[in-house]
């Protein structure tokens, strides 16, 4: 009877052994079926900020649609009147910055100077298609690509400086390989204000714009 | 009596042995299919590859793309992580390659608010 017991929880023991065999058979091929590889890539950071110099600026009168007069102005005009409309239009060229299409902008902001103030709201919509200053007059604005949604706002309502963020359009643009700028436009009402252009006497009054970038 | 005891202590020996080879056989097996660091990678890709990053207007990334993914690591997982000059995690995101002709672009998302300006590296890894 002894021996009849002891020999059942020999054989319990051994079965019990053989299904541990098994099962870290099976968790070994589970295992094994994955593979796994990493990388890393490490990022540049620098800036390269914007002058006059390499800007671009311009407005554009709908009440002298062939007028290209406003891209040696020295100020700009942004007017909201019904039939005498007045768009801004400003860009930096980034081709100096080389900076290659897998970057981008970790932070951009866009300066520009207010000589004429207004309560009125002004809107900043990115451009997505090529202008030049000395060419654009009102009736070219239909063969512009201009974005949808205003990137950012703000009102004039005191002569100096006013600055907003532009990273998100400068992000894209650098990806894009060339950045178009910017429409200025009243949103809100019937005033004129202007900003200081690029060819504005005072070198304190032009355009100018921020940018951080990794690469 | 004796000889059962003694036939029965060789079984019991033999299968704690087999136990002892198929642990040391498992170990090994999965100590050997990890690899780290800036490396040529096998398997459904032979290059490390390039990530490039969106951000909204605020600086915040809102997506990492992971370009040119062959087509061959459809249905793999491709992990994230976006790291500060310490090496600091500063958000992760997973994703599973789709189907696309030729080379895909693969985005993740959902990092998190993080600033660009503090994301110095990204750890990208590849399970298939």
């Amino acid at each position: 009877m002894r021996r009849r017991t002891f020999l059942r929880l020999t054989v319990a023991i051994v079965v019990a052994m053989s299904s541990s065999v098994g099962v870290a058979y099976a968790a070994s091929l589970g295992l094994s079926s994955k593979q796994l590889h990493a990388w890393s890539q490490t990022l540049t950071k620098g800036t390269c900020n914007q002058t006059s110099a390499t800007a671009d600026d311009t407005y554009v009168q709908q009440a002298s649609p062939t007028n290209t007069a406003g891209g040696t102005d020295t100020n700009l005009t942004i007017g909201g009147a019904a039939g005498s409309q007045d768009f801004a239009f400003i860009s930096f060229d980034l081709s100096g910055c080389a900076l290659p299409t897998t970057a981008g902008a970790d932070t951009a902001s866009l300066t520009v100077t207010v000589t004429t103030k207004s309560n009125d709201t002004i809107s900043v919509f990115p451009v997505y298609s090529g202008w030049s200053s000395s060419t654009l007059n009102w009736n070219g604005l239909g063969g512009l690509t201009i974005g949808a949604t205003a990137t950012t706002t703000f009102v004039p309502s005191s002569p100096g400086a006013v600055t907003v963020p532009v990273t998100a359009d400068v992000d894209a643009a650098i990806k894009a390989g060339t950045l178009w700028g910017w429409e200025l436009r009243d949103t809100s009402g019937t005033a004129v204000s202007t900003i200081g252009s690029s060819e504005n006497n005072a070198a304190g009054k032009r355009p100018s714009m921020t940018l951080s970038y990794e690469k | 009596m004796k000889r059962l005891t003694r036939i029965l202590g060789i079984a019991l020996t033999a299968a704690l042995v087999s136990v002892g080879v198929a642990s040391a056989a498992s170990l090994g097996l999965t100590s050997g299919k990890l690899g780290a660091g800036s490396t040529t990678v096998s398997g459904c890709t032979s290059s490390s590859l390039t990530a490039t990053r969106n951000v909204d207007n605020s600086g915040n990334v809102t997506q990492l793309n992971v370009l040119s993914v062959p087509q061959a690591c459809a249905g793999e997982v491709i992990a994230a992580t976006l790291e500060n000059s310490s090496h600091t995690s500063l958000g992760s995101a997973v994703v599973i390659v789709g189907t696309c002709t030729g080379g895909c672009t693969v985005s993740l998302t959902g990092f998190g608010a993080v600033s660009a300006a503090n994301v110095t590296a990204y750890a990208l890894s590849l399970t298939e």
